[in-house]
Protein backbone atom coordinates (compact mmCIF):
# COMPACT_ATOMS: atom_id res chain seq x y z
CA UNK A 1 0.00 0.00 0.00
CA UNK A 2 1.08 3.44 0.10
CA UNK A 3 1.08 5.43 2.50
CA UNK A 4 1.58 9.48 2.79
CA UNK A 5 3.65 11.32 5.00
CA UNK A 6 3.22 14.55 6.20
CA UNK A 7 4.34 17.95 8.01
CA UNK A 8 6.72 17.54 11.03
CA UNK A 9 7.06 13.66 9.70
CA UNK A 10 8.45 13.91 6.77
CA UNK A 11 11.75 15.22 8.37
CA UNK A 12 12.09 11.03 9.41
CA UNK A 13 11.51 9.79 5.79
CA UNK A 14 13.98 11.50 4.30
CA UNK A 15 11.53 14.14 3.00
CA UNK A 16 9.86 11.44 0.95
CA UNK A 17 5.92 12.17 0.89
CA UNK A 18 4.79 8.87 -0.54
CA UNK A 19 6.23 5.50 0.06
CA UNK A 20 5.06 1.92 -1.13
CA UNK A 21 5.09 -0.56 1.58
CA UNK A 22 4.05 -4.41 0.84
CA UNK A 23 2.44 -5.47 3.76
CA UNK A 24 -1.04 -7.16 5.02
CA UNK A 25 -2.68 -4.67 7.28
CA UNK A 26 -1.94 -0.86 8.29
CA UNK A 27 -0.46 -1.74 11.24
CA UNK A 28 2.14 -4.13 9.67
CA UNK A 29 2.35 -1.05 6.49
CA UNK A 30 3.55 1.21 9.74
CA UNK A 31 5.68 -1.26 11.85
CA UNK A 32 7.86 -2.02 8.36
CA UNK A 33 7.66 1.45 7.62
CA UNK A 34 9.40 2.51 11.08
CA UNK A 35 12.18 -0.29 10.27
CA UNK A 36 12.68 1.34 7.09
CA UNK A 37 13.04 5.08 8.59
CA UNK A 38 14.68 3.79 12.00
CA UNK A 39 14.30 7.77 13.34
CA UNK A 40 10.62 7.27 12.58
CA UNK A 41 9.98 4.71 15.47
CA UNK A 42 9.89 6.42 18.69
CA UNK A 43 7.86 9.31 17.36
CA UNK A 44 5.41 7.14 15.44
CA UNK A 45 5.16 4.56 18.12
CA UNK A 46 5.39 4.64 22.18
CA UNK A 47 7.98 2.44 24.40
CA UNK A 48 4.83 -0.37 24.38
CA UNK A 49 5.14 -0.55 20.57
CA UNK A 50 1.73 0.95 19.89
CA UNK A 51 0.99 3.82 17.48
CA UNK A 52 0.69 7.36 19.79
CA UNK A 53 -2.30 8.81 20.07
CA UNK A 54 -0.97 11.99 18.85
CA UNK A 55 -0.99 10.22 15.13
CA UNK A 56 -4.22 10.28 13.30
CA UNK A 57 -4.03 7.59 10.68
CA UNK A 58 -6.57 7.11 7.95
CA UNK A 59 -7.15 4.03 5.05
CA UNK A 60 -8.58 5.68 2.09
CA UNK A 61 -9.75 8.71 3.86
CA UNK A 62 -11.34 6.86 6.41
CA UNK A 63 -10.62 7.46 9.78
CA UNK A 64 -8.59 4.36 11.83
CA UNK A 65 -9.20 4.12 15.68
CA UNK A 66 -5.99 1.97 16.79
CA UNK A 67 -7.90 -1.11 16.94
CA UNK A 68 -8.76 -0.90 13.78
CA UNK A 69 -5.21 -1.12 12.70
CA UNK A 70 -5.46 -4.66 11.75
CA UNK A 71 -7.36 -4.36 9.20
CA UNK A 72 -6.30 -5.53 5.40
CA UNK A 73 -5.42 -3.24 2.96
CA UNK A 74 -3.54 -4.22 -0.57
CA UNK A 75 -1.32 -2.32 -3.19
CA UNK A 76 -4.26 -0.23 -4.45
CA UNK A 77 -4.87 1.31 -0.75
CA UNK A 78 -3.53 4.28 0.09
CA UNK A 79 -2.55 5.02 4.28
CA UNK A 80 -2.47 8.65 5.44
CA UNK A 81 -0.54 9.20 8.64
CA UNK A 82 -1.03 13.00 10.08
CA UNK A 83 0.07 14.41 13.43
CA UNK A 84 -2.50 16.27 15.40
CA UNK A 85 -0.12 19.02 16.63
CA UNK A 86 3.11 19.52 17.98
CA UNK A 87 4.56 21.45 21.04
CA UNK A 88 7.37 23.70 19.38
CA UNK B 1 -0.63 42.61 40.37
CA UNK B 2 0.55 40.40 37.64
CA UNK B 3 4.11 41.02 36.95
CA UNK B 4 4.56 42.73 34.00
CA UNK B 5 7.69 43.43 32.26
CA UNK B 6 8.81 46.85 30.15
CA UNK B 7 11.79 47.12 27.27
CA UNK B 8 12.86 48.63 24.37
CA UNK B 9 12.85 46.65 21.09
CA UNK B 10 14.26 48.38 17.73
CA UNK B 11 12.34 48.08 14.85
CA UNK B 12 13.11 47.99 10.98
CA UNK B 13 11.39 49.26 7.79
CA UNK B 14 10.25 45.47 7.60
CA UNK B 15 7.86 45.98 10.48
CA UNK B 16 5.53 48.55 8.61
CA UNK B 17 3.22 49.11 5.86
CA UNK B 18 3.00 52.61 4.59
CA UNK B 19 -0.07 52.90 7.15
CA UNK B 20 1.55 51.60 10.48
CA UNK B 21 3.04 48.42 11.98
CA UNK B 22 2.34 45.41 10.02
CA UNK B 23 -0.02 42.74 11.86
CA UNK B 24 1.98 39.96 11.54
CA UNK B 25 4.94 41.92 13.07
CA UNK B 26 2.86 42.78 16.09
CA UNK B 27 2.38 38.87 16.25
CA UNK B 28 5.57 38.62 16.33
CA UNK B 29 6.81 40.81 18.78
CA UNK B 30 3.47 39.79 21.31
CA UNK B 31 5.04 36.22 21.01
CA UNK B 32 8.77 37.16 21.58
CA UNK B 33 7.57 39.35 24.42
CA UNK B 34 5.30 36.86 25.90
CA UNK B 35 8.56 34.02 26.17
CA UNK B 36 10.42 37.09 27.10
CA UNK B 37 8.47 37.46 30.27
CA UNK B 38 8.20 33.62 30.32
CA UNK B 39 11.81 33.42 30.69
CA UNK B 40 12.31 36.37 32.75
CA UNK B 41 9.27 34.89 35.14
CA UNK B 42 8.75 31.77 34.86
CA UNK B 43 10.34 28.85 32.89
CA UNK B 44 11.95 30.44 29.09
CA UNK B 45 10.30 28.44 26.46
CA UNK B 46 13.02 26.13 26.16
CA UNK B 47 13.18 24.90 29.50
CA UNK B 48 9.34 24.21 28.76
CA UNK B 49 9.72 22.05 25.76
CA UNK B 50 12.90 20.21 27.37
CA UNK B 51 12.75 19.99 31.28
CA UNK B 52 9.07 19.77 31.88
CA UNK B 53 7.78 18.34 28.26
CA UNK B 54 5.81 21.25 28.06
CA UNK B 55 4.63 22.72 24.44
CA UNK B 56 2.56 25.73 23.96
CA UNK B 57 0.12 25.99 21.18
CA UNK B 58 -1.56 29.23 20.39
CA UNK B 59 -6.14 28.80 20.46
CA UNK B 60 -6.78 32.33 20.37
CA UNK B 61 -5.63 36.05 19.84
CA UNK B 62 -6.68 39.75 19.76
CA UNK B 63 -4.77 42.63 18.55
CA UNK B 64 -6.31 46.13 18.91
CA UNK B 65 -4.66 48.93 16.85
CA UNK B 66 -5.55 52.00 19.00
CA UNK B 67 -3.71 54.64 16.68
CA UNK B 68 -1.15 54.16 14.14
CA UNK B 69 2.16 54.27 14.43
CA UNK B 70 4.54 54.43 11.21
CA UNK B 71 7.93 54.19 10.42
CA UNK B 72 8.93 57.52 10.73
CA UNK B 73 7.63 57.94 14.60
CA UNK B 74 10.35 56.52 16.90
CA UNK B 75 13.57 53.84 16.07
CA UNK B 76 12.21 51.60 19.09
CA UNK B 77 8.57 50.57 20.52
CA UNK B 78 8.14 50.17 24.26
CA UNK B 79 6.84 46.95 24.81
CA UNK B 80 5.14 46.05 27.87
CA UNK B 81 4.11 42.13 28.75
CA UNK B 82 2.49 40.09 31.52
CA UNK B 83 1.51 36.43 31.59
CA UNK B 84 -0.52 34.30 33.74
CA UNK B 85 -2.28 30.97 34.03
CA UNK B 86 -5.93 30.77 33.42
CA UNK B 87 -8.54 28.32 33.12
CA UNK B 88 -6.83 26.24 36.28
CA UNK B 89 -3.85 25.48 34.40
CA UNK B 90 -5.13 24.60 31.04
CA UNK B 91 -4.40 28.26 29.41
CA UNK B 92 -1.38 30.33 28.94
CA UNK B 93 -2.51 33.91 28.13
CA UNK B 94 -0.37 37.15 27.93
CA UNK B 95 -1.15 40.52 27.58
CA UNK B 96 1.25 42.94 25.46
CA UNK B 97 1.08 46.63 24.55
CA UNK B 98 3.12 48.45 21.75
CA UNK B 99 3.93 51.93 22.99
CA UNK B 100 5.66 54.47 20.87
CA UNK B 101 6.40 58.57 21.64
CA UNK B 102 2.58 58.99 20.35
CA UNK B 103 1.50 56.42 23.49
CA UNK B 104 -0.19 53.21 23.48
CA UNK B 105 -0.58 52.02 19.98
CA UNK B 106 -1.76 48.31 19.84
CA UNK B 107 -2.32 45.92 22.33
CA UNK B 108 -2.13 42.08 22.05
CA UNK B 109 -4.37 39.36 24.11
CA UNK B 110 -2.96 36.04 23.32
CA UNK B 111 -4.72 32.62 24.56
CA UNK B 112 -2.06 29.15 24.20
CA UNK B 113 -2.85 25.55 25.08
CA UNK B 114 -0.55 23.95 26.91
CA UNK B 115 0.38 20.30 25.79
CA UNK B 116 1.89 17.81 27.60
CA UNK B 117 4.22 16.40 25.07
CA UNK B 118 5.52 12.79 24.34
CA UNK B 119 9.35 13.34 24.61
CA UNK B 120 9.78 12.24 20.68
CA UNK B 121 12.34 14.42 19.09
CA UNK B 122 8.84 15.63 16.72
CA UNK B 123 7.69 17.05 19.95
CA UNK B 124 4.32 15.45 19.52
CA UNK B 125 2.06 16.23 22.68
CA UNK B 126 -1.64 16.66 23.62
CA UNK B 127 -3.64 19.17 25.56
CA UNK B 128 -3.23 18.54 29.11
CA UNK B 129 -3.38 20.74 32.04
CA UNK B 130 0.30 22.41 33.29
CA UNK B 131 1.75 20.31 35.67
CA UNK B 132 2.59 21.38 39.41
CA UNK B 133 6.45 22.08 38.63
CA UNK B 134 5.23 24.65 35.97
CA UNK B 135 2.59 25.93 37.94
CA UNK B 136 4.39 27.12 40.70
CA UNK B 137 6.26 29.07 38.91
CA UNK B 138 3.67 31.61 38.74
CA UNK B 139 2.80 33.56 41.47
CA UNK B 140 -1.15 32.91 43.22
CA UNK B 141 -2.10 36.48 41.16
CA UNK B 142 -1.37 34.90 38.10
CA UNK B 143 -3.20 32.20 38.53
CA UNK B 144 -7.08 32.29 37.60
CA UNK B 145 -9.38 30.09 37.58
CA UNK B 146 -12.12 31.31 34.96
CA UNK B 147 -10.47 30.70 31.27
CA UNK B 148 -10.48 32.70 28.55
CA UNK B 149 -13.28 32.61 25.98
CA UNK B 150 -12.60 34.02 22.95
CA UNK B 151 -14.76 36.24 21.10
CA UNK B 152 -14.02 35.19 17.63
CA UNK B 153 -17.05 32.56 17.22
CA UNK B 154 -19.83 35.23 18.49
CA UNK B 155 -18.00 37.58 16.03
CA UNK B 156 -17.90 35.25 13.18
CA UNK B 157 -21.71 34.93 13.74
CA UNK B 158 -22.60 37.94 14.32
CA UNK B 159 -20.81 39.18 11.04
CA UNK B 160 -22.76 36.81 8.82
CA UNK B 161 -26.17 37.19 10.59
CA UNK B 162 -26.31 41.28 10.24
CA UNK B 163 -23.33 42.21 7.84
CA UNK B 164 -23.88 42.42 3.81
CA UNK B 165 -21.40 40.01 2.07
CA UNK B 166 -19.53 42.46 -0.80
CA UNK B 167 -16.71 39.71 -2.32
CA UNK B 168 -15.87 35.99 -2.32
CA UNK B 169 -12.14 34.70 -3.00
CA UNK B 170 -10.47 31.22 -2.81
CA UNK B 171 -6.27 31.84 -2.43
CA UNK B 172 -3.94 28.40 -2.00
CA UNK B 173 -0.80 28.41 -0.78
CA UNK B 174 1.79 25.68 0.26
CA UNK B 175 3.74 25.78 4.01
CA UNK B 176 7.31 26.11 3.18
CA UNK B 177 10.34 25.83 6.21
CA UNK B 178 10.65 29.45 6.48
CA UNK B 179 6.73 29.96 7.76
CA UNK B 180 7.51 27.03 10.18
CA UNK B 181 8.87 27.25 13.88
CA UNK B 182 11.62 24.13 15.54
CA UNK B 183 9.04 21.10 14.84
CA UNK B 184 7.98 21.98 10.45
CA UNK B 185 4.77 23.30 12.12
CA UNK B 186 3.70 27.03 10.88
CA UNK B 187 4.22 29.88 13.08
CA UNK B 188 0.91 30.87 14.41
CA UNK B 189 1.87 34.70 12.53
CA UNK B 190 1.97 33.05 9.52
CA UNK B 191 -1.71 32.82 9.49
CA UNK B 192 -1.87 36.40 9.36
CA UNK B 193 0.60 37.07 6.56
CA UNK B 194 -1.88 34.46 5.08
CA UNK B 195 -5.36 36.11 5.50
CA UNK B 196 -4.02 39.50 4.46
CA UNK B 197 -2.95 37.99 1.30
CA UNK B 198 -6.39 36.54 0.59
CA UNK B 199 -7.42 39.71 1.74
CA UNK B 200 -4.77 41.54 -1.07
CA UNK B 201 -5.60 39.13 -3.58
CA UNK B 202 -9.60 39.24 -2.98
CA UNK B 203 -9.06 43.39 -3.69
CA UNK B 204 -6.72 42.83 -6.57
CA UNK B 205 -9.01 40.34 -8.20
CA UNK B 206 -12.95 42.34 -7.52
CA UNK B 207 -12.37 45.91 -6.97
CA UNK B 208 -13.33 46.88 -10.30
CA UNK B 209 -16.56 45.65 -9.30
CA UNK B 210 -16.37 46.14 -5.23
CA UNK B 211 -14.13 49.97 -5.25
CA UNK B 212 -15.28 49.70 -1.27
CA UNK B 213 -12.19 47.24 -1.39
CA UNK B 214 -9.80 49.06 -1.96
CA UNK B 215 -10.05 50.95 1.50
CA UNK B 216 -8.34 47.74 2.74
CA UNK B 217 -5.78 49.41 1.64
CA UNK B 218 -5.90 53.19 2.43
CA UNK B 219 -6.91 53.06 5.82
CA UNK B 220 -5.37 51.20 9.05
CA UNK B 221 -6.18 47.66 10.25
CA UNK B 222 -8.45 48.57 13.44
CA UNK B 223 -8.85 45.21 15.18
CA UNK B 224 -7.69 41.67 14.28
CA UNK B 225 -9.56 38.42 15.57
CA UNK B 226 -8.00 35.12 15.12
CA UNK B 227 -8.81 31.68 16.52
CA UNK B 228 -7.17 28.44 15.74
CA UNK B 229 -8.02 24.79 15.28
CA UNK B 230 -5.29 22.88 13.87
CA UNK B 231 -1.99 24.09 12.70
CA UNK B 232 -0.61 23.56 9.12
CA UNK B 233 2.82 21.70 8.47
CA UNK B 234 5.58 21.73 6.31
CA UNK B 235 4.06 21.25 2.49
CA UNK B 236 0.61 21.25 3.53
CA UNK B 237 -1.50 22.28 1.16
CA UNK B 238 -4.24 24.73 1.97
CA UNK B 239 -6.54 27.65 1.06
CA UNK B 240 -7.40 31.64 2.27
CA UNK B 241 -11.30 31.53 1.99
CA UNK B 242 -11.64 35.16 2.36
CA UNK B 243 -15.23 36.85 2.02
CA UNK B 244 -15.45 40.93 2.60
CA UNK B 245 -18.24 42.50 4.46
CA UNK B 246 -19.94 45.40 5.08
CA UNK B 247 -20.80 44.94 9.02
CA UNK B 248 -22.08 47.69 11.87
CA UNK B 249 -21.06 50.37 8.79
CA UNK B 250 -17.51 48.88 8.59
CA UNK B 251 -15.04 47.51 6.20
CA UNK B 252 -14.62 43.71 7.67
CA UNK B 253 -12.72 40.37 6.30
CA UNK B 254 -13.26 36.56 7.13
CA UNK B 255 -10.43 34.19 6.09
CA UNK B 256 -11.09 30.90 6.66
CA UNK B 257 -7.60 29.07 6.57
CA UNK B 258 -8.62 25.44 5.10
CA UNK B 259 -6.40 22.05 4.66
CA UNK B 260 -7.07 20.20 1.66
CA UNK B 261 -8.88 17.57 3.36
CA UNK B 262 -11.87 20.03 3.66
CA UNK B 263 -14.14 20.27 6.52
CA UNK B 264 -13.76 22.71 9.47
CA UNK B 265 -11.42 25.53 8.73
CA UNK B 266 -8.16 25.17 10.40
CA UNK B 267 -7.87 28.77 11.44
CA UNK B 268 -9.83 31.72 10.92
CA UNK B 269 -9.36 35.60 11.12
CA UNK B 270 -11.00 38.71 11.34
CA UNK B 271 -9.68 42.08 10.10
CA UNK B 272 -11.96 45.25 11.25
CA UNK B 273 -10.75 48.59 9.56
CA UNK B 274 -11.03 51.65 11.16
CA UNK B 275 -12.92 53.22 7.85
CA UNK B 276 -16.64 53.63 7.53
CA UNK B 277 -18.22 52.95 4.51
CA UNK B 278 -19.82 56.25 3.26
CA UNK B 279 -21.87 56.48 -0.32
CA UNK B 280 -18.72 57.81 -1.37
CA UNK B 281 -16.58 54.62 -1.13
CA UNK B 282 -19.34 52.90 -3.10
CA UNK B 283 -18.40 54.94 -6.72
Amino acid sequence: MMIRVSGALLRFTDYRRVISVPAPTVGAALTSLADDYQSLKPVLFDREGRVRATHQIFLNGEQLTREQLTRPAGDADSVDLLLAVSGG
Amino acid sequence: MPRWDAYQMSVDASCFTPLGLQPTAVCRLGFNAAGRWLSEHALSHRRLVAEYQTGFVLWSAQVIFDQPVTFFDSDCLEMRVMGRIRGGGTQFECEVEVDSARGITTRMQACCVPLRLDGDSALTGAPARLGSGVMEAFRPDEIEVRPHRSPAPGLLVAILRDGTELARGRTPFVIHRHQCEVADQWYWPEAVSLASGGREELVRVESARVPALRLSLSTPLRRLDLLFNRPFFLFDEGAVLSSAHEWQGRLVFVHELVGFEGGEPRALAIEQFTTLLSDRAWN
